[in-house]
């Protein structure tokens, strides 16, 4: 390893041959978007393991839908002048000529102001937005692979079908959250094969936004499990009071959930909220509970068909994090771990950079470094879990999501 | 059967409010704390507690009340909760916050040399000792340091001190391999002198020590602050590729990173010199040859981390120190982890050598920088020691 001066020329210069060409569509580009985290980190590098590291690629064209004040691909345009920013997402694909002109695709629609439905989704153009992409690709007769941040669609007809497209046209499409990819404390990873039971995850954030980040760290434990993924076959999300019956059932079978699992889920928080404000730290009774979670908190409890169950918790005032616990058959200890996306001081948002590695290494490879199926799942269960509470916190069958894959025994975490 | 009895703990400290580490350690005897996914709670009480200073905002006296140990005038009725011979089973001395002093070399005077000596006149006088934890540093004083551990050494008590940040969390959980060979090591660290700069140290000793031939001690130190620190690093006295190494485990949001968002290669960036207030470096020449450094880097970043090569060994080793934020600040629990495994065995888990040198290091440092920042000879700093084979720190992989 040598030193590397930090030389902005370097950015300009032509790039050698081989390396691939990125175009970027993103919603909105101001600090702490996630266009601005994905697309500064791939064109300007970022830390990882022990040094700086520039991604082997280059983004050269930027397609922005809106641009509010604070916008900064103006700035970064004029800082990176082989990027080239374009008003239509064709003209971006295409680098303003007919064809499609680039290696690979990022789809990042997720911040601005887009509209809300009734039942609380923000409409965010990724379907929009993969549709004007597919039909640049049909019309060059070539495409191209293509990373999609977040779920794939808050309208699971969309993202079946966005899904359908990508087999159709037989392109390489990467989507989902950081968290499966994040750190992990402690630094572990579910023990592929395992036969597990049930997983409980207590999270933080409101439905349509944050449920995908819990439901994608639950699945990305649960598609570990003995058999592989199988889908799942019914869902029931509760509200407020809903939850607090809930958690006095005291297990799955009673309506509610593992009681050791949830308080594996507290004792792996770094913010779990005191009872008291003279106290630092205490395991909150759970009488305690309901005055220390400060909105209605939120259950999605899910059936999978291989007989897994799965509640997924949010409940934001108690804890500022997401953990995940699941039992595993015959083991006494539940396995848990926090999903670490920062503590303490202010933190950069680094659980982008494991996405980034990834996002360089399908578009190299052209194999997605995990199975697009799983985000399809959770694209579909949140989807469900927010009809479910649209229906007055309904028991849904979910004969839709009878997704099954396969992941092998390899861990795709930030380990090193 | 009859349950066993519960351990009986002894809390001496400073002062006990809402930000001192009375409260971070006392409260983890109190209520527990989180360990492994569990809730974990301690089969001992804190029964006597002295407290120096009561200030506004004390805490100690409602704890009392709410968690029933008594408060005694003396440090001596503390440890015989009032009786007339020594009644608890261990002592938690925790000499950091409240007003005292603060020498002409910076050091804030803080008495735990002074208590530890009345507790071990309690032990002398009632012919029995007990395991003694001591928050951070020994004393201000090496002198002093090492007097504790003479003493601990005489009575046969274990005696675990230091910091925190030996035993939090490690992002990623990296342990040298114990027996490496070692070349150069670098820590960055952030916070005032001599609070800050001695976890810094604390964290750099305790991956170091387990080089080759393990510790030899420390034959002179060197402070520097200012623009010389960046000149230093020009002339190669610190190695920018450790720098480089250390930054790129920082998750902290600075200049670029605060107003716009774009992770930056500060190592390699003149911001650098342009974020950071007073920088500061420390050189560590070890008895055995190696050499280390900690660079204080206020206004850059707002964590720890280190970097190290090893002979022979292309990739930089290197990690962030995490310390979990407010309210929780569960490295205190790591710390008193600890403290409770030796409470429970009789035995340190890792040696208080390590303590006690950087005790010795702080002070020899803060001599060099109020003695025109020169080298300082340390031959008093001859102390060895060999790292324990196990991992302490929490998140360790097996």
């Amino acid at each position: 390893m040598t030193d590397r001066a930090f030389d902005s020329a370097a950015i300009s210069s032509t790039p050698p041959a081989g390396r691939p060409q990125l175009a970027a569509l993103v919603t909105e580009y101001r600090k702490y978007s996630h266009g601005q985290n994905i697309v500064d980190r791939l064109i300007g590098g970022y830390g990882w393991e022990s040094g700086w590291y520039y991604p082997e690629l280059d983004v050269v064209s930027l397609y922005v839908d809106q641009l509010p004040e604070s916008d900064l691909s103006r700035e970064r345009l004029a800082r990176h002048p082989d990027l080239k920013g374009y008003s239509t997402i064709a003209e971006a694909l295409t680098l303003g000529g007919s064809e499609l002109a680039v290696d690979g695709v990022l789809l990042i629609a997720e911040h601005g102001q887009y509209p809300r439905n009734e039942k609380g989704q923000t409409l965010y153009p990724r379907y929009e937005f993969f549709k004007e992409m597919v039909e640049v690709f049909r019309r060059s007769g070539r495409s191209v692979p293509v990373f999609c941040d977040k779920h794939l669609s808050w309208n699971w007809d969309w993202a079946r079908e966005m899904y359908d497209i990508s087999r159709e046209l037989d392109f390489p499409l990467l989507a989902g959250s950081s968290l499966p990819v994040c750190r992990r404390i402690p630094s572990i990873d579910l023990p592929w094969g395992a036969e597990v039971e049930e997983i409980v995850s207590v999270g933080v954030g409101g439905i349509d936004g944050y449920d995908i980040h819990s439901l994608e760290a639950i699945q990305c434990l649960a598609e570990r499990r003995r058999g592989g993924e199988t889908g799942v076959v019914s869902i029931q999300a509760l509200r407020g009071e809903g939850v607090w019956q809930a958690f006095e059932a005291d297990s799955w079978e009673a309506g509610g959930w593992d009681p050791t699992l949830f308080a594996a889920c507290l004792c792996r928080s770094l913010s779990l909220k005191p009872v008291d404000e003279s106290s630092r730290h205490t395991y909150p009774a759970a009488e305690d509970l309901p005055k220390l979670v400060g909105s209605p908190p939120v259950a999605y409890r899910c059936e999978y068909a291989d007989g897994l169950r799965t509640t997924m918790l949010l409940m934001e005032g108690l804890v500022r994090d997401i953990t995940v616990a699941a039992r595993l058959k015959g083991q006494r200890d539940p396995f848990s771990l926090l999903f670490y996306l920062g503590s303490g001081h202010e933190v950069q948002p680094n659980f982008f950079n494991p996405l980034s590695q990834h996002i360089e290494q399908m578009i190299a490879s052209g194999h997605p470094p995990y199975p697009v199926e799983r985000t399809l799942l959770t694209t579909g269960l949140t989807a469900a879990g927010v009809e479910s509470l649209w229906l007055g916190q309904k028991r849904l069958e979910t004969p839709h999501l009878a997704i099954e894959y396969q992941v092998d025994a390899g861990s795709t975490f930030r380990r090193t | 059967m009859p349950e066993p009895r519960r351990k009986k703990l002894a809390l001496i400290t400073t002062l006990w409010e809402w930000r001192s580490h009375a409260n971070h350690m006392g409260e983890r005897f109190l209520n527990g704390y989180p360990i492994d996914g569990r809730w974990h709670r301690p089969d001992m009480d804190i029964v006597g507690v002295y407290v120096d200073q009561s200030a506004e905002g004390d805490l100690s006296r409602s704890k009392a009340e709410k968690h029933g140990f008594t408060i005694y005038p003396t440090i001596a009725e503390a440890l015989r909760l009032g009786g007339d011979a020594l009644a608890v089973d261990a002592v938690l001395l925790i000499g950091e916050h409240g007003d005292y002093p603060i020498n002409e070399k910076g050091q804030k005077l803080y008495p735990r040399y002074e208590f530890f000596s009345q507790i071990v006149d309690v032990f002398r006088q009632d012919g029995r000792a007990v395991p003694v934890f001591n928050d951070k540093h020994l004393s201000y004083s090496f002198a002093k340091a090492q007097r504790m551990v003479a003493v601990a050494q005489e009575l046969e008590f274990p005696l675990l001190a230091g910091s925190s940040l030996p035993v939090t969390f490690r992002l990623p959980p990296l342990e040298l391999p114990l027996g490496c060979e070692l070349e150069d090591a670098l820590m960055v660290g952030v916070g005032s002198s001599d609070a800050m700069d001695f976890h810094a140290l604390e964290a750099l000793q305790c991956m170091v020590e387990r080089r080759q031939g393990g510790e030899t001690g420390v034959r002179a130190v060197q402070l520097i602050d200012g623009e010389e620190v960046w000149r230093a690093g020009e002339q190669g006295r610190w190695s920018r590729r450790l720098l480089e190494g250390a930054l790129a485990r920082s998750d902290s949001r600075s200049g670029i990173g605060l107003s716009d968002g774009r992770p930056q290669d500060l190592a390699h960036s003149d911001e650098l010199v342009e974020l950071v207030e007073n920088p500061a470096a420390y050189f560590i020449e070890y008895n055995d040859g190696f050499k280390a450094t900690l660079l204080m880097l206020n206004g850059a970043v707002q964590d720890y981390t280190f970097a190290a090569a090893v002979r022979g060994l292309p990739e930089v080793y290197s990690t962030q120190f995490l310390l979990p934020g407010q309210p929780n600040v569960v490295y205190s629990a790591c710390l008193m982890a600890k403290a409770e495994q030796m409470f429970v065995s009789g035995r340190a888990p890792y040696p208080v050598e390590r303590t006690l040198l950087i005790s010795g290091v702080l002070e020899r440092c803060l001599e060099s920088r109020s003695s025109d920042h020169c080298r300082v000879l340390t031959p008093e700093l001859d102390i060895s020691y060999q790292a324990p084979c196990a991992s302490n720190f929490c998140g360790a992989l097996p």
